[in-house]
């Protein structure tokens, strides 16, 4: 038995050495390059000092949080509503269902971006034909701007909520409802009383990982908006790619205060969560 | 009228008939079991009678008024479900209380009706533990306070014992029949263990096929089967046909039905009365089951169990003839053929 343990730890080897090269090696090169003064230098914290003096780039935060929370926000709260509903639909509809889920969930990036400029873009099958009708999009929405950004975001945030939140339905149980409405609840306060808060911790934790899924969200931005728009991914992207020239050091600092704000974010929901979830402290 | 009435209550699922014209009378304050294999039909009709399945025909009548299209939550009805149901998120008190607050009672009152509750399941002291921080045997007794707060005109129970250990089963079955005294309960409880029915029931329902069989106190169904299923199902009876009665029994003047049980605790090793009928045969298995002693004997090809009480330490071998008595009451006609 032993000898078997032994060697089943064995077989982790590969799979800690992936996690050491590609995620702790960048990590610690990431944290240890921000640190580091430009062309490779010594230690400083300049690059920091820069970022929040600089209003350019306490923007680029400033708008990156603002879109990802906006549209976790939204993508979260439809996405109770629709994986509630799918629950709801016959079994072999609720498959069919959560493919097309998967499928529009893995859909992002430049192909989502180019799909959305032909169908809503300043020449876009649904922006001309809304001409031919009379009703002329351009005075209320354009793609290319913050709204149209941020519908960009909740669509890809949509699905991906929906597939994390459809599992947590299972949690709630059929009887709970039952004994619920014997005891004189309707279904409005089952949900306040008992199922919401029972869904809570997870709903948490799908808004945490649509919030990091936004701010780290790069090709769709900028393949809509090129660099126009001040985001922290982009900025990142700039500075390492060198648009003008290259100040790797000072991505890495915006790097990890990217990194610093996720896991933020990730702490204040959990205090939140544990307040109103007193049973799972 | 009884004080639940359900008359001529079907109910079909996928085309497949779960109740057909079932009748049952309950009076107030009895502690009726729904006893039954699985599948026979008895969850159905306690969420029939509950209001969460509505029937395909019939009527249900409590406290003389036409329920059968009342809402769950009007009917004032407590059900405690087999997996108990609490609400993982509120502690002790707080699901206790939930049937209160949604009734909008008084939180004065709701307070002192829950410690109330509390104190009569004897949970005092855990009070602010959540469901999840309880033993089996404690979250069944928040289910059942949860239920009885409310003041319920009838308590339905499903199978609310079966998840927990024989132990504590048995403590609470004695605990749940104080408390259905005390409060004098109109109780249906569903169970397919016939020694819970026993234990703790006025009169019991036998259901099969979506039928009632047969009904009565638990003293009449033991001892007086009406059908081969109830006499198998209710213990451990010997069903015999009449050619076999004939062939171990020839002497015995008998009514012409098809079957007959007898217990197997009904035979004994002296004859205490003279028309007591002599019975012989070989014992071909032994089985100990604690208290009693179990022989399978072969008494002219026709396999007969006998339970004696465990009094000696020595048992018989296998191979050794045994000479029996048993009394012609014993040998229950069964005038049923159906289930």
């Amino acid at each position: 038995m032993k000898r078997f343990v032994s060697m089943l730890w064995i077989t982790t080897i590969p799979f800690f050495a992936m996690i050491a090269l590609f995620l702790l090696v960048p990590l610690l090169s990431m944290i240890g390059g921000s640190f580091q003064a430009e062309g490779g230098g010594g230690f400083t914290i300049s690059h920091y000092r820069e970022i929040f003096s600089n209003p350019y780039y306490l923007q680029a935060f400033e708008n990156s949080v603002l879109i990802s929370f906006l549209s976790a926000l939204i993508g979260i709260v439809v996405a109770v509503f629709a994986a509630y509903a799918i629950t709801r639909f016959p079994q072999s509809l609720q498959q069919r269902v959560l493919v097309i889920t998967n499928l529009t969930s893995n859909f992002a990036g430049i192909p989502l971006a180019f799909a959305f400029i032909v169908l809503l873009g300043n020449s876009g099958l649904f922006v001309l034909l809304a001409k031919q009708l009379g009703i002329d999009f351009g005075q209320s929405f354009t793609l290319y701007s913050w709204s149209g950004l941020t519908l960009v975001y909740i669509y890809f945030q949509l699905p991906l909520a929906v597939m994390l939140l459809y599992p947590l339905y299972n949690a709630i149980q059929k009887q709970w409802m039952e004994a619920a409405e014997l005891l004189g609840a309707s279904p409005w306060k089952f949900w306040l009383r008992i199922g919401f808060p029972v869904l809570l911790p997870g709903i948490v934790g799908t808004f945490s990982i649509l919030f990091a899924n936004a701010m780290g969200a790069y090709a769709s931005a900028y393949a809509l908006t090129g660099s126009n728009y001040n985001l922290v991914p982009i900025r990142i992207g700039a500075l390492v790619s060198g648009d003008i020239f290259a100040r790797p050091e000072l991505g890495s600092a915006l790097a990890v205060l990217l990194g610093l704000t996720l896991a933020g974010a990730l702490l204040v929901n959990e205090w939140l969560t544990r307040k109103i979830r007193r049973d799972l402290s | 009228m009884s004080y639940v009435q359900i008359e001529h209550l079907s109910k079909t699922f996928h085309g497949q008939h779960v109740l057909q014209q079932l009748d049952l009378a309950i009076e107030k304050g009895e502690l009726v079991t729904l006893l039954g294999p699985s599948g026979c039909g008895k969850s159905t009709l306690l969420r029939i009678l509950s209001g969460l399945t509505a029937p395909d025909t019939g009527m249900i009548y409590i406290d003389g008024k036409d329920v059968t299209d009342v809402s769950p939550k009007n009917r004032q009805i407590g059900m405690v479900f087999q997996s108990y149901a609490l609400f993982p998120n509120l502690t002790v008190s707080q699901n206790i209380a939930f049937g209160l607050e949604m009734n909008k009672i008084s939180k004065t009152e709701i307070r002192l009706r829950v410690q109330e509750m509390i104190e009569l399941v004897g949970l005092v002291g855990k009070e602010q533990a959540y469901p999840r921080e309880l033993s089996g045997g404690q979250q069944q007794r928040v289910a059942l306070a949860r239920s009885l707060v409310t003041r319920p005109k009838v308590l339905l129970l499903d199978e609310p014992l079966s998840a927990l250990d024989a132990q504590i089963r048995k403590n609470l079955q004695k605990q749940l029949r104080t408390i259905q005294r005390e409060l004098n309960m109109t109780t249906v409880l569903v169970t397919h263990d016939q020694e819970e029915a026993m234990a703790v029931s006025d009169r019991i329902y036998i259901m099969n096929g979506g039928r009632i069989v047969q009904h009565g106190s638990p003293q009449e169904i033991y001892t007086q089967p009406r059908s081969e299923f109830v006499a198998r199902f209710i213990g451990n009876y010997n069903v015999l046909t009449a050619e076999q009665l004939n062939r171990i029994a020839p002497n015995l003047s008998h009514p012409a039905v098809e079957r007959f049980a007898i217990r197997p605790e009904t035979f004994r090793e002296q004859r205490l009365a003279g028309e007591d009928i002599c019975l012989t045969g070989n014992i071909a298995q032994v089985t100990m089951l604690g208290n009693i002693t179990r022989y399978e004997l072969n008494m002219g090809d026709v396999p007969v169990l006998v339970d004696t009480l465990h009094l000696s330490l020595e048992q018989e071998e296998i191979g050794t003839t045994k000479t029996l008595y048993v009394s012609p009451k014993d040998v229950i006609p069964l005038y049923d053929t159906i289930a």
